[in-house]
């Protein structure tokens, strides 16, 4: 049986080639980058539930390009170019920014506001791919230790919400046998309650076996390393909020913004990982990082430094002005292609 | 049914997570990075240079699932013990399987009485939590990981955050009015948050209802109101009125049966020192049996079983209260760091 491998490894995959999308709003790039999600699920996919995502986001991306075209024809910015059509025009009450709706639609503005849509879903199509992809209780396992005690209580929650689900319908059909209504405000209530009580008796059995098995239990943390965390923690914590400041802000000076931000949340992290210490487990069968993980997500970021590269020695083509043709620059699209590799991992055995 | 208990009725016995000066420093922190992350198309001034790169949405998108890490870390700090996260676990099972049920009408929302409540009788770090667990489990299992979810767990974090900070007093009809108006807002707000969140990716630069980066506030607000006119308004409002009615409709039993669990549950009672149907909680611990259903009257039996398995269950007990005591040197810890 082939191995699956790490949905650590699938997400970074996903997110260079989100990352290399929000780089361009060329149109052939983008599909490509969609089209190479596309290949990687269908050869990868599994028969999991989770698998068909990918669908669900190819239609929300579908959404998102149909909304913003039509908002970038009805509350049009008064952009030059050829006119298409003229919409009659309504002029809003000043308290809303006196803003004119309807007016003329120019095929200039439609394609801007197509390639930007046309960005935005691609991403989307990417995090669907991860979504279909990755094993979402596999990925619970490798939380930081900090977050143990809510990866548990997810853990839970996922195991138990099938389990809600069967007891909502129970009910409803034992409602519906005694003749009570099954629709409205009320019913929810006589709904509710049952799934309620069900589930904290649940939750008691639950407790009382996770208690036996040494759940949420810590280890006793030295006072130095706990100051060394909290000091961190909140240090990292301010250094982002002021980073943000930084940023927001047009008179502060340049190094309180990103810099600042930057070293905020390398402290914050720092601050998790060194909190993680105060559960240390030990893991039964991890999932390991080997060859078919590097291979995935290398070649996410092979992808995403290509497009970050060719934006910065300023290649053709990125960003196609309305009403030319667009083209297909070499750097990022050999990039892009190179994030078909999971395509090969086929058959690696473990 | 159940017996009447009379002990553990004290407030701090049904707080399960309780928030340190340290985690509630953390937790300002997060959210007002996290307010800034929603309304930053409405603060950025004129000459920011965020405002000219069309990266600035990403940077919130990435920044805030660490944001959000760091602030859960922080309110599990202080260590949750089974029970809690039994709890928690399974109170976000629920709010996350009637989640799917509110798809079908415009806004309805059925997974926010459960924050509301669960906040109020549990506390502001439990709600904390509880809101974060639920839409996460929730996104999970319906594979719905996408760069909305950051903002939608901070949204639900803040829902069940501030349900526990409301006044102590009003109990009975006072209690669930304010609970429902409550509701009405929390589920106004957390529509309208969402919306702003989403303004700079829905709207994009091009069309006069996006945001104009380094306009006056008066003027961006002024077009974030139309594109929220627009947009969402159809599914914000019904979401406020159906939350407050169904937090109505549920409140006086769903109460009940919080505390009553909570209570059982004796969160924070001192070794050796539980109340009377603490036992309760030394159930039969079987993992591979959690899903057998047991009919609502069965409890009084149980409680004769258990009754007669007292003695072992006073032994299994040992190692429990050991590991409780443990606890304490490291509060003790906790408080110092914060003088």
């Amino acid at each position: 049986m082939t191995r699956r491998v790490h949905p650590g490894a699938w997400w970074l995959w996903a997110l260079g080639l989100a990352t290399a999308a929000t780089r361009t709003t060329d149109p052939l790039l983008l599909l490509l980058v969609g089209a190479v999600t596309g290949t990687v699920v269908a050869v990868r996919r599994t028969d999991d539930p989770w698998a068909r995502a990918y669908g669900m986001f190819l239609r929300i991306g579908l959404f998102v390009v149909v909304v913003r075209l039509v908002f970038g024809a009805v509350f049009a910015a008064q952009a030059p170019g050829t006119t298409l059509v003229t919409l009659p025009s309504v002029t809003l009450p000043s308290w809303m920014a006196g803003l004119r709706v309807g007016g003329p639609v120019t095929a200039e503005g439609l394609t801007v506001a197509g390639y930007d849509a046309l960005r935005l879903a691609t991403v989307l199509v990417c995090v669907g791919a991860a979504n279909a992809l990755a094993a979402p209780s596999r990925l619970l396992k490798s939380v930081p230790g900090a977050l143990y005690e809510v990866g548990v209580a997810v853990v839970v929650a996922m195991t138990f919400a099938p389990q809600a689900v069967a007891h909502v319908r129970r009910v409803r059909d034992a409602q519906r046998l005694r003749g009570r209504a099954d629709r409205g405000i009320r019913s929810l209530r006589r709904l509710a309650m049952p799934v309620l009580e069900g589930a904290l008796d649940r939750s008691v059995q639950l407790a009382a076996a996770m208690d036996a098995r040494g759940y949420g239990r810590t280890a006793a943390v030295p006072r130095a390393r706990r100051r060394a965390t909290a000091a961190l923690v909140l240090g990292g914590l301010l250094a982002v909020c002021a980073g943000l400041y930084g940023l927001l802000d047009g008179q502060a000076p340049a190094a309180l913004g990103t810099p600042v931000l930057l070293a905020g949340t390398v402290c914050a992290a720092a601050g998790l990982w060194l909190g993680g210490r105060r559960s240390p487990r030990t893991r039964y069968r991890p999932d390991p990082w080997a060859l078919p993980e590097w291979v995935t997500g290398g070649s996410g970021v092979l992808a995403a430094a290509a497009m970050t590269v060719a934006g910065l020695i300023g290649t053709d083509g990125l960003r196609p002005v309305p009403g030319t043709v667009p083209g297909l620059p070499a750097l990022p699209a050999a990039g892009v292609l190179v994030a078909l590799a999971p395509v090969l991992l086929r058959r690696i055995r473990a | 049914m159940s017996p009447v208990r009379t002990r553990g009725r004290s407030g701090a016995a049904t707080v399960p997570v309780r928030l340190r000066a340290r985690s509630g420093a953390a937790l300002l922190l997060v959210s007002l990075a996290g307010l800034v992350a929603f309304c930053w198309p409405l603060l950025v001034a004129p000459g920011a240079r965020i405002a000219q790169s069309t990266f600035a949405p990403w940077i919130f998108v990435l920044l805030l699932p660490l944001l959000l890490a760091v602030a859960l870390a922080e309110v599990a700090e202080g260590g949750i013990d089974a029970k809690a996260i039994a709890l928690l676990g399974v109170l976000g099972a629920v709010g996350a399987a009637l989640r799917p049920l509110g798809t079908s009408v415009a806004g309805f929302e059925p997974m926010f009485f459960v924050l509301v409540h669960g906040g109020r009788v549990l506390g502001r770090g439990f709600g904390y939590l509880l809101g974060s667990v639920t839409m996460f489990a929730s996104a999970l299992i319906t594979a719905g990981v996408g760069p909305w979810l950051p903002y939608q767990i901070l949204g639900a974090a803040w829902v069940g955050f501030f349900a526990g900070c409301l006044p102590r007093r009003p109990r009975g009809r006072l209690e669930i009015a304010m609970l429902a108006a409550y509701g009405a807002v929390a589920a106004f707000l957390y529509g309208w948050l969402q919306n702003l969140g989403l303004w700079p990716f829905a709207g994009g630069m091009s069309s006069s209802i996006s945001f104009h980066p380094g306009a006056p506030l008066t003027d961006n607000l002024g077009r974030f109101v139309a594109f929220d006119l627009a947009t969402s308004l159809g599914f914000d409002l019904p979401r406020a009125v159906f939350t407050a009615i169904l937090v109505a409709v549920t409140g006086r039993p769903v109460l009940l049966a919080l505390r009553r669990a909570a209570r059982r549950a004796a969160f924070e009672a001192p070794p050796g020192r539980r109340p009377a149907d603490g036992r309760a909680d030394g159930e039969r611990p079987d993992h591979g049996n959690v899903d057998h259903e047991r009919p609502q009257h069965g409890r009084a039996d149980d409680g004769h079983v258990d009754g007669g398995r007292a003695d072992q269950e006073q032994v299994d007990d040992g190692p429990v209260d050991g590991g409780r005591a443990d606890h304490g040197p490291v509060g003790d810890g906790g408080t110092g760091d914060g003088r």
